[in-house]
């Protein structure tokens, strides 16, 4: 059809598309969003007049009098002035949101939550939710309504994708949506660019005092008693629970009266299986620098979780309705509970584990 | 008129050390100012001139070795029931060893004079940064916390070492009322510090990397704890910053002002030199304080103090950036 314009018309037509282009790409620096120079006129309806009703894509080709091209023209300018700059920001800003380039809001909670930067990294963290790791959840039913819970549960490896896919799967699954904050070994903070994101999506540094001021606030907690040991335990160590540090979230919970969730991860102790950890890069360089088959060999192409596929159970509750404040802080009861949970957690691992045809299947 | 009020006034003596700091300064003209303003001793090397009458001024040099009898004379003299003592430099001094001498030998100085004079209480303005940057503070920093200063910034070192003079002067003067009010980075229009001066260029260098929350409290809310603590009695230390934190990149962008990220080992080597001629700290001495967080917890101040900021942080930021902004600063 559009041979049926004059060539110089459409060659016209073509060079205040194409500038119009460089114009959109110059502010907005998104060649890949517009498309193909050659196709200009084709795509630029396409892909960012999709939703103007009034898009004029052909001109009339059949009054060929010197009415119809000023009639293109003064239609052509109509849609140009109501072309709304703004918005198209908007939607490419929309469309191109990645964790850490996506805008940010004027107000944070206490620990640094960005409720409008969440809603822009939800997208992504769907994608590696339903595509990338395909997550399995069960048991959430169990998961109760309380206003105080605190999910346990085994983690590996160096970057907490555990953490952001438990906090997933419940806000996603559960009947309440409510979103918990995990908890993340604290020398995450002391890496840059993780720390200041994490905290966006509502990670707080795993503390005490950080899990007590949260749960006294009613949120949901996700913690992980293995701490670092769990995040650098060796492959071979993989779905063996590690040491849980001193039980503090027993008492925690047992004080706070929470509803004590044990939660087994399969998947996320296979995206970065650890071969060993050299002590001496720690000691020069202050930070576990752990070895993966891929990292530190294939550089930053390395931090790229594997994607196994991921099953999330979670486990009968423990309420603590009925311990009293002393008991909560006996070293011998917190101790014999904190066993208690890395059992049922172990427990839930171990019926997950022969369960699965594959890691990747 | 001033007869028939001495004797009131002279059960409410209040003494300033460091009156020509901000916040000797700015309290004392606030209190004066009041319905029924106390009889204020000035004690500080010289006299503002902006109160020059309207204080009793006696000079006391802090760095003197007998500077603590002679205190404890004034205040006999002059019979003061408070003590607020603000004489510490606003910035760290390049000076260490003279930097030593007033913060914690001067400190120490009007401790025993205020013991000795029989004072009934006795504010100290210390900072929060004395719990220092750390990637292992807690979210919120209660006031039983460990004092962990950068080890580099000798300034801070030399408050936290004031505080645990203080802690134990105070465990050994059960009758005295001891306050150390610990405010977070005041910003404001008129208070001015090294601290806001980085704050004050349109274009910050940051660390690449990293963003902390941050806290600020504005400089009226600062004078009106300060305020409160010598009304109310609140033994201890008292947590001071305004409502909500906000990151660094937030602050930076509600203002309009660009960022410089720079990866800090490459900043920290680069930055040594200038930063030691004007603090006599290395850079990262102050931006560690830009790297890792150290938001404290307000709430003891709230409850003894009956301390409510009126400005948020977000606020306070502001407030100092229009002010910064009107005066043709940028």
């Amino acid at each position: 059809m559009s041979r049926e314009i004059p060539p110089d018309v459409l060659a016209e037509l073509r060079a205040s598309v194409r500038s119009l282009r460089r114009e959109l790409e110059s502010r907005f620096g998104v060649g890949e969003a517009l498309a193909d120079p050659s196709e200009a006129s084709d795509s630029l309806d396409e892909q960012s007049l999709e939703d103007d009703p009034g898009a004029e894509r052909e001109p009339a080709p059949e009054r060929l009098g010197p009415g119809w091209l000023q009639q293109l023209r003064s239609q052509l300018g109509a849609q140009l002035d109501e072309f709304d700059v703004v918005k198209l920001y908007e939607s490419l800003r929309e469309r191109i949101a990645i964790p850490g380039s996506g805008d940010i809001s004027a107000e944070v909670d206490d620990f640094g939550l960005d409720e409008r930067y969440l809603q822009r990294a939800r997208r992504w963290l769907d994608w590696l939710y339903e595509s990338w790791w395909r997550v399995d959840v069960t048991g959430i039913e169990g998961v109760p309504d309380a206003p105080r819970v605190l999910f346990v549960a085994n983690t590996a490896g160096i970057l907490p994708w555990d953490a952001l896919m438990i906090a997933h799967a419940v806000e996603r699954t559960h009947p309440s949506g409510r979103r918990p904050r995990p908890m993340v070994a604290d020398w995450i903070a002391t890496l840059p660019f993780s720390h200041s994101r994490l905290a966006r999506l509502g990670a707080v540094r795993a503390c005490a005092e950080n899990a007590e001021r949260l749960l006294a606030a009613n949120q949901w907690v996700i913690a992980f008693p293995e701490g670092q040991k769990g995040a650098l335990k060796p492959f071979r160590d993989r779905y063996r629970l590690q040491r849980f540090a001193r039980g503090g979230f027993v008492s925690l919970a047992a004080r706070l009266r929470a509803a004590l969730v044990p939660v087994a991860v399969i998947g996320s102790e296979e995206v970065h299986p650890i071969l060993f950890e050299p002590r001496i890069l720690r000691r020069l360089l202050g930070v576990p620098i752990p070895v993966t088959p891929t990292f530190p060999l294939l550089g930053p192409l390395g931090v790229i979780p594997l994607p196994s596929r991921w099953r999330i159970r979670f486990g009968e509750p423990m309420w603590f309705d009925d311990v009293s404040a002393e008991r909560a802080l006996d070293p011998l009861y917190v101790n014999r509970t904190r066993e208690r949970v890395r059992g049922a957690i172990q427990n839930l691992l171990d019926e997950e584990l022969p369960r699965r045809r594959s890691v990747f299947a | 008129m001033a007869a028939r009020r001495e004797p009131e006034l002279g059960r409410r003596g209040l003494a300033i050390t460091g009156l020509g700091t901000f916040t000797g300064a700015r309290l004392a003209e606030r209190l004066l100012e009041g319905d029924a303003p106390p009889r204020i001793v000035a004690l500080d090397l010289r006299l503002p001139r902006r109160l020059e009458g309207r204080v009793r001024f006696h000079r006391v040099d802090l760095t003197e070795p007998t500077a603590d009898s002679l205190l404890a004379e004034i205040l006999e003299k002059e019979s003061c029931d408070a003590v607020l003592h603000a004489a510490f430099f606003t910035d760290p001094h390049p000076d260490l060893e003279l930097s030593h001498e007033v913060e914690v030998v001067g400190s120490l100085h009007v401790m025993n004079a205020a013991a000795a004079a029989g004072v009934r209480k006795l504010v100290v303005t210390s900072t929060a940064q004395v719990y220092g940057p750390h990637p292992d503070n807690p979210g919120f920093l209660g006031e039983e916390h460990e004092l962990r200063p950068h080890r580099q910034a000798h300034a801070l070192r030399d408050r936290a070492e004031m505080e645990g003079l203080l802690r134990i002067f105070a465990q050994r003067h059960r009758d005295l009322v001891v306050t150390s009010l610990r405010p977070s980075w005041i910003m404001g229009p008129s208070f001015e510090s090294s601290v806001t001066r980085r704050f004050e260029s349109s274009r910050l260098v940051t660390l690449l990397g990293y963003d902390p929350l941050l806290q600020f409290l504005h400089e009226e809310d600062w004078l009106d704890a300060v305020e409160l603590a010598l009304e109310r009695d609140a033994p201890g230390a008292l947590n001071l910053a305004g409502d909500g934190v906000l990151p660094l990149s937030t602050l930076l962008r509600l203002a309009g002002k660009r960022s410089l990220p720079l990866p800090h080992p490459l900043m920290y080597r680069a930055a040594q030199l200038d930063s030691l001629a004007r603090t006599g700290d290395p850079p990262a001495a102050f931006f560690d304080y830009l790297r890792f967080g150290w938001v404290v917890d307000t709430r003891r101040a709230r409850e003894l103090l009956g301390f409510e900021p009126i400005y948020t942080t977000q606020e306070a930021w502001m407030s100092f950036v229009v002010a910064r902004k009107l005066r043709g600063y940028r």
